[in-house]
């Protein structure tokens, strides 16, 4: 694609390439009586002896480079320039512009972030910010956050995205660090396959994640939503994918993968206030510092993720299942609350939800 | 391959005063399997995630033979993980799973396909390459897992707890594949585990971790037989040693190690340490292995200096040998592990011999091992 050239350029020159609309500096430079035109492979000296070289020019925008003088020999400037006015005569970089998939979908960004800010989660998406018709359409969105701080190439992002999902993707940057992918809802349509809908989208968030991890930055969380039209539903499936990330941070640490289908309970607990939290585990429990023994913990969670099933959390923990009851039957001694019965599992259950965003005393 | 260095490396997380791990040196070598193990919240899993370049390091300097990391992606470190999770690639079949790294590297067609079979070879899963990762086992979608690890031909491996999702029995197996396969891909392996099992077995040297430090990182026959302190002593093993809150005193000539039911001569060599380090009539904890109680007639009779009789309140049988539950020796129940043919019974009081050369004492205070220090 048109747009590798631009990202090879940036990496060989290790800047990065700015665009600008219709800048003030295009007319100081022509009031300042230069006779160089701005356009494709033509370089200025700044005030500061930083050389702008301009990878494009039109009507509206700029691209240009900045580099540190000394950073490239003449000859090598002289390349460059004639590397970038042939691109220009040849048309291919105003090819590369077009298809440079990032301003529109910036553009994308900003606008549902304001439509967050401003609580119109029902917003449609405007005729000029529609991606061609394309958003009309169904799309699995999935929220990408990164944790680390390097600063991300969209365009590598793009790259990868698009090789692991094996499609077209949409890649909507909307706040720093924060993208929303759009991937096509053909994803879903695997031929035999067993897996529900659900179960399929969560495994290719947590693959997706795994490949993000090594082939990319770092450390990121994902969440994933049901396929959605983003023409009428994008602005409300960010917010949604949002909460569901900040949920899933806050009561399952650890994990990087998030999905609105698995925290409803989350969701209803952390709309509870924190002293109504805090007295619903003290009237719920009389010995409640036995339930953050990190053994007792990690049982009682085993247990309700295996739904409750004795063997299968032995199975799990590689205890005996002798060795799990007497642990279930000491925390019964201990607390007045057997999780094998179902009223004291919800119960339990809700109060080790509760512990994770709840202030101790 | 490559070796990893790690010097005065911290990680703090934002928010907090409390670093996850502090000062962390360490010198990997070239094509040795090191084993991070330690409780949970040790700070090894943020280790290795520093190592892969997840985390970022707050402070230190991290190497990869002589490249200076800490500021280099993880994609551009050349090393390959194996996560927890194995998250497979769900929408791929196997080879495009394993292929899929290479391919984003743009190596050749050719390349790929002979390295993902070389790979798929040595793992046993050639007939798999055509499924989808649903229709594997568990331990079939960890061999792949590893698979895509090693199409890489990384210069360091990185595996955070790769078998705690199998079953044990599949555990066991994976764990001797794993050192089988470090020792023919002759590369280095840094490995994440909480189970010292799994470490003691599998490691060239074990680095034992708590509360973010390292607390001896060593082979693990020497971790085994010389801990440093407590937390080590106490952690390698199963079941862990005993610990037996006494004080030494000297009779005769003699140096004994004196607690509730039991009073004990130390041989000569250790008790010259006691004297000299001025231990005699102090405090100490006695740490003792539960495969260092013996009842066989034999040794009771070599070892008049150092018999114990305690209640054995349960007798555990594991066919080749018995745990035995102690009481009265000290506070807590202690574990000696005797012989399957034992013929110990519950609820019956038994004479065992300590083995006096296998002893170690530790300070009240620091904890630390009297005679490793």
């Amino acid at each position: 694609m048109e747009w590798s050239w631009r990202s090879k350029l940036e990496a060989l020159l290790g800047a990065t390439i700015v665009t600008e609309t219709d800048p003030a500096w295009r007319d100081a430079h022509a009031a300042d009586g230069r006779d160089e035109p701005v356009r494709s492979g033509s370089r200025f000296r700044l005030p500061d002896g930083t050389i702008r070289l301009i990878v494009h020019a039109d009507g509206e925008h700029v691209e240009y480079v900045d580099l540190e003088p000394g950073e490239l020999t003449g000859r090598e400037e002289a390349l460059l320039e004639w590397l970038l006015a042939e691109l220009e005569r040849s048309g291919r970089a105003e090819d590369g512009r077009r298809q440079r998939p990032d301003r529109e979908m910036r553009r994308l960004g900003e606008w549902i972030q304001e439509q967050i800010g401003a609580g119109r989660l029902k917003a449609a998406v405007p005729d000029e910010l529609n991606a061609g018709g394309r958003l009309g359409s169904e799309w699995v969105p999935f929220l990408l956050m990164a944790d680390h701080t390097a600063k991300a190439n969209d365009a590598e992002l793009e790259k990868l995205l698009q090789a692991y999902l094996e499609a077209d993707v949409l890649l909507v940057p909307i706040r720093d660090q924060e993208w929303l992918i759009l991937a096509p809802d053909e994803l879903l349509r695997e031929e035999g396959g067993e897996e529900t809908p659900e179960e399929l989208l969560e495994g290719i968030a947590r693959g997706m994640h795994d490949m993000l991890a090594s082939e990319w930055l770092g450390e990121n969380h994902i969440a994933v939503a049901h396929p959605i039209e983003p023409a009428s539903a994008v602005v409300e499936t960010v917010h949604l994918l949002r909460e569901t990330v900040a949920l899933g941070r806050r009561f399952h640490q650890g994990d990087t993968v998030h999905v609105p289908w698995n925290i409803h309970l989350e969701r209803l607990l952390h709309s509870i206030p924190e002293e109504q939290r805090i007295r619903f585990i003290e009237q719920a429990v009389s010995r409640s510092d036995l339930l953050l023994e990190p053994e007792i913990v990690t049982t009682l969670e085993t247990f309700f993720a295996m739904n409750c099933n004795v063997s299968d959390t032995a199975k799990k923990l590689f205890i005996h299942r002798n060795t799990l009851l007497y642990r279930l039957d000491k925390l019964k001694q201990d607390t007045g609350l057997d999780v094998r019965l179902f009223r004291d599992a919800v119960l339990v259950k809700l109060i080790l939800l509760l512990y994770k965003v709840t202030k101790r005393r | 391959m490559a070796g990893v260095r790690l010097e005065h490396v911290y990680k703090r997380y934002p928010g907090s005063d409390v670093a996850s791990v502090k000062d962390f040196n360490l010198d990997i070598k070239d094509k040795e399997f090191l084993v991070l193990v330690g409780p949970s919240g040790c700070g090894k899993s943020t280790t290795l995630r520093m190592i892969a370049g997840l985390e970022e390091i707050t402070e230190g300097k991290l190497y990869i033979g002589d490249r200076l990391v800490n500021d280099v992606a993880p994609k551009d470190r050349d090393i390959a993980m194996v996560f927890q999770s194995y998250a497979l690639y769900p929408h791929m079949n196997v080879y495009q799973n394993m292929a899929f790294g290479l391919k984003l590297r743009k190596f050749k067609k050719s390349e790929i396909d002979k390295r993902v079979r070389e790979a798929a070879k040595i793992l046993d899963i050639e007939h798999l390459l055509d499924r989808k990762p649903k229709a594997l086992s568990g331990g079939q979608r960890q061999r792949v897992a590893l698979g895509r690890a090693i199409v890489r031909e990384p210069q360091v491996f990185l595996m955070d707890e790769p078998l705690s999702n199998l079953d044990a029995k599949l555990r066991t197996q994976m764990r001797a594949e794993i050192s089988k396969l470090a020792k023919r891909l002759e590369t280095t392996v840094i490995y994440v585990t909480h189970d010292q099992i799994e470490a003691m077995t599998m490691g060239d040297r074990i680095v034992v971790m708590k509360d973010g430090v390292i607390q001896q990182a060593d082979s693990p026959e020497v971790l085994y037989n010389h801990p440093i302190n407590m937390f080590v002593a106490g952690f390698i093993g199963s079941p862990a040693m005993n610990f037996i809150k006494g004080g030494l005193y000297e009779r005769d000539g003699a140096v004994h190690f004196k607690a509730d039911g039991l009073d004990i001569e130390l041989t000569e060599g250790k008790a010259a340490i006691v004297r000299e380090k001025g231990y005699v009539n102090k405090e100490v904890i006695l740490g003792v292995r539960p495969e260092d109680f013996h009842d066989e007639p034999v040794f009771l009779e070599a070892s008049p200096k150092s018999i114990v009789s305690a209640l054995a309140e349960v007798v555990e049988n594991l066919g080749h040998e018995k745990n035995v539950y102690l009481a009265g020796l000290g506070t807590d129940t202690v574990i000696a592990r005797l012989d399957g043919r034992s013929d110990v019974k519950e609820g019956a009081n038994v004479k065992l011999a300590i083995d006096m050369n296998k002893i170690h004492l530790f300070d009240t205070e620091t904890e630390l091992n009297i005679f490793e220090n």
